[in-house]
């Protein structure tokens, strides 16, 4: 198996493949559709404002790639503004177009709660909804580390992994077919992210 | 629930780690005896005259792959391009002091490319003379008075892009007698974003009472005895024992 890296230079992968690296896992860095001929699964690490991200997917034509490897049905892996992208729409900056790989849309924290501080950054607790390898011998109400301001909603609930609370609950991580995708960021996240990386690379 | 955090701060003089409080030299400690495992994130800052030397770039590597946790880093920003810098390097946030104070367009430029969850404004804080509930921003380590009060400056601050507020309190800064509430509330009250507050923790209840009394969402101790064998994790266990929401 091995893992591919997508990098669109829009901020620090670094402690990514640090994580990779210290779980001794076989990646590469994938800047174009060249560098992903012989990968097996990929992971969409992302930064940053949804319009800005979406615009250097294009740019890079990193989206006709997912829809290749998508329907050769390789799995993906979406980390924060990479998970956020997969979805129809945000409405940060204005309404913006998402992939739309997966229904539902990201909507900011204050429409649901005036008193809450933004961003919501720190280390909270994901509550398993369905179980999956992905969380595989992880325990139940894990922390991770969180940075966004924005937050899934409009989301079939069967595709939720996990749930977390900041004011509303909120879709923390997803899954459908061979898409995953996590809010927060498991490279950040000390043991229980580098588990989670350790299971998408060897059951998903 | 989301966790109160816990950041320790490392200040480094030419890549060697150094005792903030009146910054002596301590060749005792290195980078090397820091329980990496039990804090919620980093912070490392460069006191040197001359900064972005290969020492501290390489320190920031160093961290950035061995700790799994947030890394922010500061120091001497006064640019996009100094930021650009160390998020290569491996920053994950920054942190920006006085450098930026008078250009604040600065964080707006960095906001545009890394996201305002990657930006962290310092404010050294001060008690003004005349009156006790009366705060000033300070530049200059604390020599230059801008008579703006906290909240102003972090209003202006907030607008242009930064995420997160570090109100550091001149006044109890290695004193040891604990953080200075009222400042921290005050702020942290009229602020929309997360704040963490630095300077004055001398024991375990100073943490437990800024966190019973406010609603602050980090603190940070650069107090080198706090980071000692296993200090973070009996701090962590002692806020747990008194039903603060902290990370196991």
């Amino acid at each position: 198996m091995k893992l591919g890296i997508i990098d669109l230079d829009t901020g620090n992968i670094a402690s990514l493949i640090a994580a990779i690296r210290k779980l001794d896992l076989k990646f590469k860095i994938c800047k174009s559709q060249f560098d992903c001929e012989d990968v097996d699964q990929l992971i969409l690490p992302g930064v940053g404002a949804f319009k800005d991200f979406m615009e250097k997917i294009k740019t890079n034509k990193v989206d006709k790639l997912l829809n290749d490897k998508l329907s050769k049905k390789m799995s993906i892996l979406g980390i924060c503004a990479g998970f956020q992208v997969l979805f129809d729409k945000s409405y940060e900056f204005g309404e913006n177009k998402g992939l739309s790989y997966l229904n539902g849309e990201i909507e900011s924290f204050k429409n649901y709660s005036k008193n809450i501080k933004i961003p919501h950054v720190g280390w909270n607790e994901c509550k398993i909804l369905n179980k999956n390898k992905l969380f595989e011998g992880i325990e139940d109400n894990s922390d991770f580390y969180f940075t966004h301001s924005y937050m899934l909603k409009n989301v079939n609930k069967d595709m939720i992994l996990t749930e977390t609370k900041y004011g509303i609950d909120f879709a923390s991580s997803v899954k459908l077919k061979n898409i995953y995708g996590v809010q927060f960021h498991p490279e950040k996240s000390q043991i229980n992210g580098l588990k989670l990386l350790k299971n998408f690379y060897d059951y998903c | 629930m989301l966790k109160k955090r816990i950041i320790i701060s490392l200040t480094f003089l030419e890549g060697v780690l150094f005792r903030t409080k009146n910054f002596i030299p301590d060749y005792r400690y290195t980078k090397n005896f820091i329980d990496l495992w039990s804090i919620d994130e980093l912070m490392i800052i460069d006191i040197s005259d001359k900064k972005f030397s290969k020492d501290f770039l390489n320190l920031i590597n160093f961290f950035s792959t061995s700790c799994f946790v947030p890394l922010s880093v500061g120091g001497g920003i006064k640019s996009l391009q100094d930021a650009d810098l160390y998020f290569k390097n491996g920053a994950d946030k920054i942190l920006l002091g006085s450098g930026t104070i008078n250009n604040p367009l600065i964080a707006n430029e960095i906001s545009m490319k890394y996201g305002k969850q990657s930006i962290i404004q310092a404010l050294d804080c001060k008690k003004n003379s005349n009156n006790i509930m009366n705060y000033s921003v300070y530049s200059e380590s604390g020599k230059n008075n801008l008579n703006i009060d906290p909240t102003t400056f972090g209003k202006t601050a907030l607008s242009y892009g930064v995420g997160e507020i570090l109100i550091n309190s001149i006044d109890n800064d290695g004193s040891l007698l604990g953080f200075d509430i009222p400042l921290i509330d005050k702020v942290s009250k009229e602020l929309d974003c997360p704040i963490i507050a630095l300077g004055g923790a001398g024991n375990w209840s100073h943490f437990f009472e800024l966190f019973d009394r406010t609603d602050i969402s980090a603190c940070c101790t650069q107090n080198i005895f706090h980071l000692t064998e296993h200090s973070i994790i009996s701090l962590k266990k002692f806020l747990r024992n008194h039903n603060i929401k902290i990370r196991k």
